[in-house]
């Protein structure tokens, strides 16, 4: 019988449960800041469902972005001052492919009378579409090309981005109820108000490539990027015979020169006038171009062209980088007298895009014909017209489009609705390297990166290039995350008693003593590991982010519910990692019922665990605990000790009590399966026996 | 600081086995730092008890808990009335200092003590403390180069070393430093050797009186400021 009337709550609790997260620097850096440490993290715990709602639940088309994306957030992520980024993007791509994201259905109400028009089927106009109809508005696409997608269906090759992606993209907005018209080429923005939207959001894109201004371009067998991936994507085949060069180093020019190569032209060369340190295009996507056999000529530019019979001879000047322009860039001057000949079949000039005709919507266009629009209420010159993506910003990438639809979309609410326009956004950014001092001190794990297929076979289709992760690799490249920002907290100052145990138990030495005197925990230092929170003395530290930290009592007492409810005994509680394949796998099957009488309490890393914990599990009914950790896959060399630590004070009690110290074991697994099995044999059966021996014990004394 | 160690178990049980009601007390200073009295040891304590209570179903107890910031001035006890409103007995975690100020507070409670003071001592790594000062309330640390020879040395002789020492161990223990070799390589480091020749007349603890009471405010007679 248990009578306790326990009242520990003598702070606000509600305080330990708030989220006092800082947003870290990979969602900051994301233009649609996803909540990435938050899905990098349930990916590592094996929670690919949760995983894919957080993800869905800050992105329009995370499908999209699983292929395209050009992952700022990895640029931002701190791993890097470790080692290397963590592989941000594949891990969303496996979370959608192994959470089912195709599954996923959405649906939407109409709520609001008002209509609003999209011109443009691109990024930025579909996730303008999917968010005001979200809110509950009707909203019909404009579509001037006979498929939806913009730069996602006629720029972007399909060996980066399948179209059946799109197709189940388009089909979920049509299922939301969005009116979707292909087709249909907008002429007068007058009549769509006339036929009753109540705004417009203009997002034609960047679909005009930009000319080269030489002798000779207009010549046959002279194409320019963008019109011949379009030409391709919409199911064309452009005769371009045997050697094509590609003038340009952005992705638009890798990305023709790719499907150049595709289409059956074996000699492809880039031509770019600066070095490949200013090249624009992506890194990943440079080095696979290469290694399907794409030449690049660097620091040279073509000057004329002429041709004869089927035969284009470009001549070329060499450049040298001159002085930094506006941008930083070295610009590249012309070497006199450099001049040398080139010959190839075709040319594509990839220099950059404006977009299309904007000026006949009548509303103000800008430098290269981008369209004017008031930053902050994405407005046009015109009322109740709006305009975003490519059109406003030139060309820029996918997920800025998308980023660009959404605030759209919600500034186009602002309007309709007659409110204020400003951004919602309360969270404080974590800034701040790591230290030299906590680098040396963090577990170097190298990026694993998705695997490819081979240069060879590929370069002959239009099949995806890179490949989704297997459950084990996506598990471990997220279990290398940070965690930024989300660590420990002195949050009740009054309580500190300024003991330094934090100071003194911290595996990254990152508590110190301020010119006050008084402890800081530094947030941009702190790895999240949880042991200052478990052995501070005065319980003043907490999570930042309490969820991982305060689910351990949570889960013990569910886990308490399942085997009271159960006719297996003895009652068998373990705490083990929930973290990594040991997590994943093991503790999936113990959980199938494998072992009957054995209950699992997740734990966000064992080092979290206090011997509180391990009491209450016996004083609610059971008649062993084991606590397994991850072993030799922690981050941390000294969680082990930490255990140890804290299950010789729980065996001290165990003893004081009158329980056998038998009672808790600790499985020092290395990750091994069958070992585990083993060991975990034994262990139940040791608790069998002591479980017999006081159950027989009471017979006697009765 | 006060150092202080838990008593065990079976000595809390013991002491509390006629109450029905009890309420643990902890405090946030000295017994926090050392591990013995925080609040994460009243809650370790409520665990342990609650644990030993439901395998052992014989005596029925309620427990609560509470920790103040510190259990020897009066004001923060105040805060305990609430708590304490209708409890048998209370198990203070606090120095004996905390103990005898909540039992003067709550005169009809009985107050149990539940760690043992120990000394005073300095913590120089995680979990481990040793023992300084003896509060013998005459200190000489001037004299023997910052090192007190009536904590450090096992035998408190005040002229030393012994005849005991060994390579600098004392004669009890191997592991432990003889004070008074330590205050020699000081004082040699400081070049105040000559302070070693010097004759220390023993001390006379038999004059202190007990218990000993320090007022520093000055005795102003009322009206008397001008004076």
């Amino acid at each position: 019988m248990r009578t306790t009337d326990s009242d520990r709550k003598h702070y606000p609790r509600e305080s330990r449960l708030e989220d006092h997260s800082l947003m870290p620097p990979c969602q900051a850096a994301c233009p649609l800041h996803m909540d990435i440490r938050e899905y990098v993290d349930l990916v590592a715990q094996g929670k690919i469902m949760e995983a894919l709602a957080v993800i869905r639940s800050t992105n329009p088309f995370p499908s999209v972005c699983a292929y395209v994306c050009t992952h700022s957030c990895e640029d931002a992520c701190r791993r890097c001052l470790v080692d290397s980024a963590v592989s941000i993007k594949a891990i969303k791509r496996f979370a959608l492919e192994f959470g089912g994201d195709r599954m996923i259905q959405t649906e939407a109400k109409t709520t609001h009378a008002e209509k609003v028009a999209i011109v443009g089927s691109g990024p930025a106009g579909l996730a303008c579409a999917y968010y005001l109809r979200t809110m509950g508005y009707e909203v019909t696409v404009f579509e001037a090309h006979s498929e939806i997608g913009g730069m996602l269906r006629v720029g972007i090759p399909q060996y980066r981005l399948p179209r059946e992606v799109l197709d189940i993209e388009e089909q979920r907005l049509i299922q939301m109820g969005v009116e979707i018209r292909t087709n249909t080429r907008v002429v007068s923005l007058d009549l769509l108000f006339e036929m009753g939207y109540k705004a417009v959001f203009i997002t034609i894109g960047a679909h005009q490539s930009l000319r080269l201004g030489i002798e000779g371009e207009e010549s046959t067998g002279v194409i320019d990027g963008a019109t011949f991936l379009r030409e391709v994507n919409l199911g064309l085949k452009p005769a371009l015979g045997n050697s094509v060069a590609v003038v340009g180093g952005g992705n638009v020019a890798i990305d023709a020169a790719r499907t150049a190569l595709r289409l059956g032209s074996s000699d492809v060369t880039i031509l770019y006038r600066r070095t490949r340190a200013e090249m624009p295009a992506a890194d990943t996507e440079i080095e696979q171009a290469e290694e399907e056999g794409i030449k690049i000529e660097f620091l040279v530019a073509p000057i004329k062209v002429s041709r004869k019979s089927d035969q284009l001879t470009v001549t070329c000047i060499r450049m040298e980088l001159g002085e930094p322009d506006e941008k930083g860039r070295r610009r590249p001057v012309p070497i006199d007298g450099s001049e040398f000949d080139m010959n190839f079949n075709s040319l594509i000039t990839a220099i950059g895009q404006t977009p299309q005709n904007a000026a006949e919507f009548g509303v103000r266009t800008g430098r290269g014909s981008t369209i004017q629009v008031d930053p902050q209420t994405l407005i046009t010159n015109k009322v109740g017209v709006f305009a975003g993506g490519d059109a406003v910003t030139g060309p820029a990438t996918v997920v800025e489009a998308l980023a660009a639809g959404k605030r759209a979309a919600q500034r186009i609410d602002d309007y309709v609705r007659h409110r204020y326009p400003i951004d919602k956004n309360g969270t404080v950014i974590m800034d701040g390297g790591l230290s030299e001092h906590t680098i040396e001190k963090i577990r170097k794990i190298e990026r694993l990166e998705p695997p490819v297929t081979s240069s060879k076979t590929r370069a002959h289709d239009f099949k995806p290039v890179e490949q989704v992760y297997n459950w084990q690799a996506a598990v471990s490249e997220a279990r290398r995350c940070l965690r930024c920002g989300m660590g420990a907290e002195i949050l009740f100052q009054d309580k500190c008693a300024s003991c330094l145990t934090c100071l003194r138990v911290c595996p990254y030495d990152v508590p110190y003593v301020d010119e006050s005197g008084t402890i800081q925990i530094p947030a941009e230092q702190c790895q999240a590991c949880g042991i200052c929170i478990a052995e501070c003395p005065a319980k003043a530290i907490v999570m930042r982010k309490p969820s991982s930290y305060l689910h351990i009592n949570e889960e013990l007492e569910h886990a308490i519910k399942s085997f009271n409810k159960s006719e297996f005994k003895p009652s068998i509680i373990g705490f083990c990692c929930q973290y990594g394949l040991f997590g994943t796998g093991t503790l999936a099957n113990l959980w199938r019922g494998a072992r009957a009488g054995i209950w699992i309490v997740p734990v966000l890393c064992v080092a979290k665990i206090e011997p509180g914990h391990i009491l209450r599990a016996f004083e609610l009914g059971a008649e062993g605990v084991f606590i397994a950790g991850c072993g030799e896959q922690c981050a941390r060399e000294n969680t082990n000790m930490w255990i140890g630590q804290r299950s010789a004070k729980v065996r001290k009690a165990l003893y004081e009590i009158g329980l056998e110290q038998e009672r808790l074991a600790i499985l020092n697994t290395s990750g091994q399966n069958e070992d585990l099995t083993a060991i975990l044999d034994d262990f139940t059966e040791t608790i069998s026996r002591l479980f017999l021996a006081s159950v027989i014990m009471q017979e006697v004394k009765r | 600081m006060i150092v202080a160690e838990r008593k065990p178990l079976d000595v809390i049980r013991q002491m509390i086995a006629p109450y029905a009601k009890v309420l643990i007390v902890g405090c946030g200073t000295c017994v926090t730092v050392c591990g013995a009295g925080g609040e994460r040891e009243v809650s370790f304590l409520h665990d342990e008890l609650r644990l030993a209570q439901a395998k052992n179903p014989d005596g029925m107890h309620t427990y609560s808990e509470y920790t103040i910031k510190r259990q020897c001035d009066p004001e923060f006890i105040d805060l305990l009335d609430a708590k304490a409103e209708d409890v048998d007995a209370i198990i203070s975690l606090a120095c004996g200092i905390g103990v005898q100020a909540v039992a003067d507070h709550f005169p009809d409670i009985p107050v149990l003590p539940g760690v043992n003071t120990t000394f005073n001592g300095v913590s120089s790594e995680y979990g481990v403390w040793d023992e300084r000062c003896a509060t013998c309330g005459d200190c000489r640390l001037d004299e023997t180069g910052g090192i007190c020879p009536i904590t450090r040395c096992t035998k408190g002789i005040l002229n030393g070393p012994c005849a005991g020492p060994k390579d600098g161990k004392c004669e009890v223990s191997k592991d432990m430093d003889c004070a008074w070799v330590l205050i020699y390589q000081r004082l040699e480091r400081l070049g105040q050797l000559d302070k070693m020749r010097r004759y220390y007349p023993a001390r006379n603890y038999q004059v202190v009186p007990r218990p000993r009471r320090i007022v520093v405010k000055s005795n102003v007679t009322a009206g008397a400021e001008n004076a």
